[in-house]
């Protein structure tokens, strides 16, 4: 026994060695938080390969990132090609059938939209040139002229109504469905207008056009292992266990992009990537943990449009009085649980989940005060029944420290006399159960999850809140009526006011205890220029690297 | 330490001697048929255990979908038929070598075409595995136990101990911080050269070779110790040619047991996880991810491909065995 506790003692200090000198390996590796503060750092890491040319670029090339910074010192062609880490391979290629990241990460670069997003996020030409509302269902857009697909064919209102109607169509099976449910048709009206049906008035619209890429007709079917699309880079091959790999595409109708060419690396452990990292074979690993930090040569964070929250089953009588719901939002010290379970990556978000560059944002809302003796008060008040168990549901390994924040959160309740207990389960259980209805046998009473916002648009929460929405279990008639005026009017300050409305009438009687808004965290190689954008989309077009 | 030599001794020596008088055809057939109960066992569990923990169709939804709409994928995925219906075409499936479609990870592409395809490398890495086992296991196993106490003992046993109790993927993460990150000599990531066999075979030889070493060592004193050393040192012959001609010939079938048992388990699992550190395009790697989508007939396919390089290492470990075992019994 002795012998093994000392072979422990061994093992350990062996393992501090090495721990010590892989923290060492970076002299400079300053972790940084605010996306500003980039590098400057002297690049010893950088492969030996990369060193190349340090011919001066014409600068005319240097334009086209909206980004990147200008001062690229070689983009050279010859460089290493950029590597970016993501845990898990994609599915499919094709983009209009799925919506994770590991996909998206890859085909955002292939494919293209009628709509983009700018680097703030607002809706912006691509593909389409302009757009109008010609009626109340009907949206005509004029087409960019010129485009062509990668495999050649040209880009046209024909082509851009059979992606349409690709991804709409009932056997499609797309997992963006609930991006584009409202939209009903499509046709070619000439050459280079297009014509969107709705099945109502649609004030998302050109939100949801963001949603549908682009596809040629030809060659429709191996979309899934062979993408084609208009976009600045085209698919190489994709080594299946290992990588997929992409390359500029020279007859790119806009600028061409800094980088020639880039590959998507899988690579399932997370520690493993940033080894990587560190050496040099990898220039970006997204979603890197906060005790991570300090193994990237730069760190790279971004408030993303990512709230934590845990919704009430409003039906649950004990949870049925506002006054309760108030009070268990006062009971959590939401700073503290931002700065010592995130380390800081994350703040308290306002009580709505939206971000201020966000349509529906109150600028008039914010974090419900911690103040614990003052909800025991309310609770008391309120005739809240203290030996009742209330149970809180949390996913296993969903969401970054999702177990450890229902944890500090049950904590800060059971510190008002609230007796909670935690329910921990399988993430697909959690969802299944999760949509049993507030008002039937088996409902979660409170439930932990995050909530994300691809539209950018205080209508993207509807199915929490309304009450028929899907995940829903709570029901304010008025919150409903300012739903709906705001997913149907086309006046942006009307629909900006209904959802500022429905946000406050949501604070006083809450739907949920609002945590926080979390940031996303990239590891990033010391010649790779990018900052990253709160809608988690990697445009390889908008980076550059440094020699 | 006596201990674990029980284990692996159990199928080998004893058994094979027991069984030496039938003939090696019936040897064969009853390893290949237990090996099919084994593998139709576990394929039955992985069947209930997969469709009891989860559900492929919640990973294909989108995140607010409703219950109609998860309904509407799980029919098209067939998976709201009775179980006994799904049952049936999984084990009609079998026997045609058909294990149904991906439904997550690889959309409608067959799921055992996809493991076949990673096949060969995690076949190659289980190789470099083994012979990093070999060379860190038995060559030093041996040596030790001629030399018991030894500080080359001492040392061996301190290490072998470290590896055996150690979780090796940590010390696959250890090895690329010091051999990929910090001297440079190899690099993380594999890029399919010779090189990139290194750091992963290194662990899984520090994980199965510490065995090895523990065995090895104990099966070499055992041998020392018995009388015919003695016998055959009183007859004048030297130390070392004892060792050469009589204990390495005996201790060699143990040892060649006990490599194949460690080979074997790296079917069972081990190689998987080294794997998952490595960023190795193995079964291992597609697995894990398609557990994480409850891709039940991916898991499936990779359980079944796994499970029948356990049972054919276990069958050769016992052909070998009995020849071993017949040879040294002419050679007596």
């Amino acid at each position: 026994m002795t012998r093994h506790t000392s072979a422990v003692r061994l093992l350990a200090a062996v393992a501090a060695l090495g721990l010590i000198a892989g923290a060492c390996g970076d002299d400079d590796d300053a972790s940084i938080d605010s996306p500003e503060a980039t590098t400057g750092a002297t690049g010893t890491e950088a492969p030996s390969d990369a060193t190349g040319d340090t011919t001066a670029p014409a600068g005319t090339d240097a334009t086209e990132s909206t980004t990147a910074p200008e001062e690229t010192d070689a983009p050279a062609d010859d460089a290493a090609p950029l590597v970016i880490a993501v845990t898990t391979e994609p599915s499919t290629l094709d983009a209009q059938l799925v919506n994770d990241r590991n996909s998206r990460v890859f085909t955002a670069n292939i494919y293209e939209a009628l709509l983009g997003r700018n680097e703030n996020v607002e809706v912006v030409p691509l593909l389409a040139e302009s757009y109008e509302n010609t009626s109340d269902t009907t949206w005509t857009f004029t087409l960019r002229e010129g485009v062509t697909f990668h495999n050649g064919e040209p880009f046209n209102a024909e082509s851009a109504a059979f992606s349409i109607q690709r991804m709409i169509s009932e056997d499609f099976d797309t997992q963006r469905t609930s991006y584009i449910d409202s939209i009903v048709g499509a046709t070619a009206v000439d050459e280079y207008t297009l014509e969107i049906e709705t099945d109502g008035v649609l004030a998302t619209l050109p939100a949801q056009v963001t949603q549908i890429p682009m596809v040629p007709v030809e060659g429709a079917e191996t979309l899934d292992t062979e993408p084609v699309g208009t976009g600045p880079y085209k698919f190489v091959e994709w080594n299946t266990g290992v990588d997929v790999v992409a390359t500029r595409n020279d007859d790119y109708w806009g600028d061409p992009p800094a980088i020639k060419d880039f590959s998507i690396r899988f690579i399932s452990d997370n520690q493993t990537a940033l080894s990587a990292l560190q050496a040099g074979e990898v220039d970006l690993v997204v979603d890197i943990l906060p005790e991570q930090k300090d193994l990237a040569p730069i760190v790279k964070s971004v408030p993303a449009a990512e709230f934590s929250y845990i919704a009430f089953n409003t039906y649950l009588p004990a949870l049925s009085d506002p006054r309760v719901r108030v009070a268990f939002n006062m009971a959590i010290d939401k700073e503290t649980l931002a700065d010592v379970v995130y380390e800081g990556e994350a703040r308290p978000n306002d009580s709505q989940n939206l971000t201020d560059a966000m349509l529906g944002y109150n600028p008039d809302l914010g974090p419900i005060p911690y103040d614990p003796e003052g909800a025991r008060a309310l609770l008391e008040e309120a005739g809240y029944p203290f030996d009742e168990v209330i149970e809180l549901n949390v996913p296993i390994g969903r969401y970054l420290k999702g177990e450890e924040s229902a944890e500090y959160v049950a904590e800060q309740l059971r510190a008002v006399g609230v007796n909670i207990e935690i329910i921990a389960t399988e993430f697909n259980t959690y969802r299944e159960d999760g949509r049993i209805p507030g008002t039937e046998e088996g409902a979660m009473d409170l439930k932990y999850g995050w909530n994300s916002n691809e539209f950018f648009d205080g209508g993207r929460i509807l199915s929490h809140v309304t009450c028929e929405g899907s995940s829903s279990k709570i029901c304010i008639p008025e919150v409903d009526e300012l739903m709906e005026l705001g997913a149907t009017s086309l006046d942006q300050d009307v629909r900006d006011q209904a959802y500022q409305d429905a946000w406050a009438l949501l604070h006083d009687d809450p739907y949920a205890i609002y945590l926080l808004q979390q940031n996303l965290l990239y590891g990033v190689s010391e010649r790779l220029q990018w900052e990253p954008r709160q809608d988690d989309e990697y445009y390889v077009s908008t980076m550059a690297l440094t020699a | 330490m006596t201990a674990t030599l029980i284990e692996p001794t159990r199928g080998l020596g004893f058994g094979a001697r027991r069984r030496r008088s039938r003939s090696r055809a019936q040897l064969v057939l009853r390893r290949i048929r237990d090996g099919a109960i084994v593998l139709f066992l576990v394929l039955t569990a992985i069947f209930l255990l997969g469709r009891l923990v989860g559900d492929p169709a919640e990973s294909l939804a989108p995140i607010d979908a409703t219950q109609e709409e998860v309904d509407q994928i799980r029919a098209n995925l067939g998976l709201d038929r009775p179980l006994l219906t799904q049952a049936g075409e999984y084990y009609s499936g079998l026997v045609r070598g058909d294990m149904g479609e991906s439904f997550v990870i690889a959309r409608n592409q067959d799921a055992l075409p996809l493991v076949l395809d990673r096949l060969g490398a995690t076949m190659r890495l289980t190789l470099a595995g083994l012979l990093f086992s070999i060379l860190l296991g038995v060559v030093t196993g041996i040596v030790a136990g001629v030399r018991p106490g030894s500080l080359f003992d001492r040392v061996g046993n301190f290490l072998a101990l470290a590896g055996v109790s150690f979780p090796y993927f940590w010390f696959g993460q250890i090895l690329i911080l010091i051999v990929a990150v910090n001297l440079h000599w190899v690099s993380v990531l594999p890029d399919g050269g010779p090189k990139s066999y290194f750091l992963p075979g290194v662990t899984l030889g520090i994980h199965h070779g510490g065995r090895l070493f523990q065995l090895v060592r104990s099966a070499t004193l055992d041998e020392l110790g018995k009388s015919y050393v003695i016998v055959a040192e009183s007859k004048g012959l030297g130390y070392y040619a004892v060792v050469m001609k009589h204990i390495l010939r005996n201790v060699g079938l143990v040892v060649m047991t006990m490599v194949g048992w460690e080979y074997a388990r790296m079917w069972g699992g081990t190689v998987f996880l080294v794997e998952f550190t490595f960023a190795w395009p193995g079964i291992g790697k597609l697995t894990t991810d398609a557990a994480d989508f409850h891709d039940f007939n991916v898991i499936q396919a990779g359980v079944v491909v796994a499970g029948v390089f356990v049972v054919l290492s276990n069958l050769v470990v016992d052909l070998l065995a009995t020849v071993v075992d017949k040879s040294a019994e002419a050679g007596t």
